[in-house]
C-alpha cells in the first residue's frame, strides 16, 4: 500500500503525464480509500489550471518592444566583436 | 560550432523564461529588461569561456543572477548570489508529511477557479508564492508550467532526470499550494 506521501508524488506525475500501468493502479487504489489526496489532486488541477493561466501573464513574457530593442543591442554587440 | 552558441537562438529560447525569472525577483518590468539584455551582452562577450560544464540556460541563469545581486546591491538591499542558489539538495517534506507518511495537514478543496482567477488580488499572491519556493523549483517550475518547456528540454537544459523533474515539481506544488492557502486566507 502507498502512503499519502508516497501517492502524492505519483499523483503530481499524473499531472503531468500518464503514469505506468502498475503506478496508476496503485495511485487508484489509493485514492478510493483516502479522501485527503483525492482533494490534492483538486489542489494540483487549480494550480495546474492557474499555471496555464498564467501563462499569458504579460508579466511572464518579454514586450515585442523589448524583445527587439534586445534583440537590435545583442546585434550590435557582436558586430563590435 | 556548438548551435548552443548561436546567440541569435538565445533571445528567443532563453528570453521569456529569464525575463519572468527577473521579474519574479525583481518585480519591475524595465529593471527586468534590462537585467536579460545586460546579461545576453555578457554572456556574447564571455562566449569563449562557456565550455560545456553546464548548459547554456543554466549558464544564462547564472549570469542574470549575478546581474541581480548586483543590481540589488546598488539598491542597498543585501542579497548573496547564494540566496538565489541551492544550499543544499535536502530532501525534505518533514514539512508536508509526519514520519510514517501521511499528511500533517489534510488536504481540503479549494474554491473554484474561476471566482479566484478574477480577483488581481490572487495573481499577486500567485507570484509572490512562486517567487518564495526555493531556487531549483522557480527555475524548474517557470520553465514547465509557465513557458512550457517540454520535459525532454528541461532534463537536458538542467542536466536532471525525468525523476529529478518530477520530484523538483511535487515538492514545488506542495508548496506552491501552501502557500496560496495560507495567503489567500487572510
Amino acid at each position: 500500500m502507498l502512503n499519502c506521501k508516497q501517492a502524492s508524488l505519483l499523483a503530481s506525475r499524473a499531472i503531468d503525464q500518464k503514469l505506468p500501468f502498475w503506478e496508476r493502479g496503485m495511485l487508484k487504489i489509493h485514492l478510493l480509500l483516502c479522501r485527503s489526496c483525492a482533494n490534492f489532486i483538486r489542489q494540483l488541477a487549480f494550480l495546474k489550471k492557474a499555471s496555464r493561466r498564467s501563462r499569458i501573464d504579460p508579466d511572464f513574457q518579454l514586450t515585442d518592444e523589448a524583445r527587439q530593442r534586445i534583440a537590435n543591442a545583442l546585434q550590435n554587440k557582436q558586430k563590435d566583436q | 560550432m556548438n548551435d548552443d552558441l548561436n546567440t541569435q537562438t538565445w533571445l528567443n529560447e532563453h528570453g521569456d523564461y529569464l525575463y519572468s525569472y527577473a521579474f519574479l525577483k525583481v518585480k519591475d518590468k524595465h529593471v527586468s529588461e534590462d537585467l536579460v539584455q545586460e546579461t545576453f551582452l555578457a554572456a556574447i562577450v564571455a562566449k569563449n569561456n562557456f565550455a560545456n560544464q553546464s548548459t547554456i540556460r543554466t549558464w544564462l541563469t547564472g549570469i542574470l543572477k549575478h546581474k541581480m545581486v548586483d543590481y540589488f546591491r546598488r539598491q542597498g538591499r543585501v542579497v548573496a548570489i547564494g540566496d538565489l542558489v541551492d544550499q543544499d539538495d535536502e530532501d525534505n517534506l518533514d514539512y508536508f508529511f509526519k514520519t510514517n507518511g501521511s499528511w500533517i495537514e489534510k488536504p481540503d478543496t479549494f474554491p473554484s477557479p474561476e471566482s479566484l482567477f478574477q480577483q488581481k488580488e490572487f495573481w499577486k499572491i500567485f507570484q509572490k508564492c512562486l517567487s518564495g519556493l526555493k531556487p531549483k523549483q522557480v527555475e524548474i517550475f517557470l520553465a514547465k508550467e509557465i513557458h512550457e518547456t517540454s520535459s525532454e528540454d528541461i532534463c537536458k537544459h538542467y542536466s536532471i532526470t525525468p525523476t529529478n523533474v518530477w520530484v523538483i515539481m511535487h515538492r514545488a506544488r506542495l508548496s506552491l499550494i501552501k502557500c496560496l492557502k495560507i495567503h489567500w486566507k487572510d
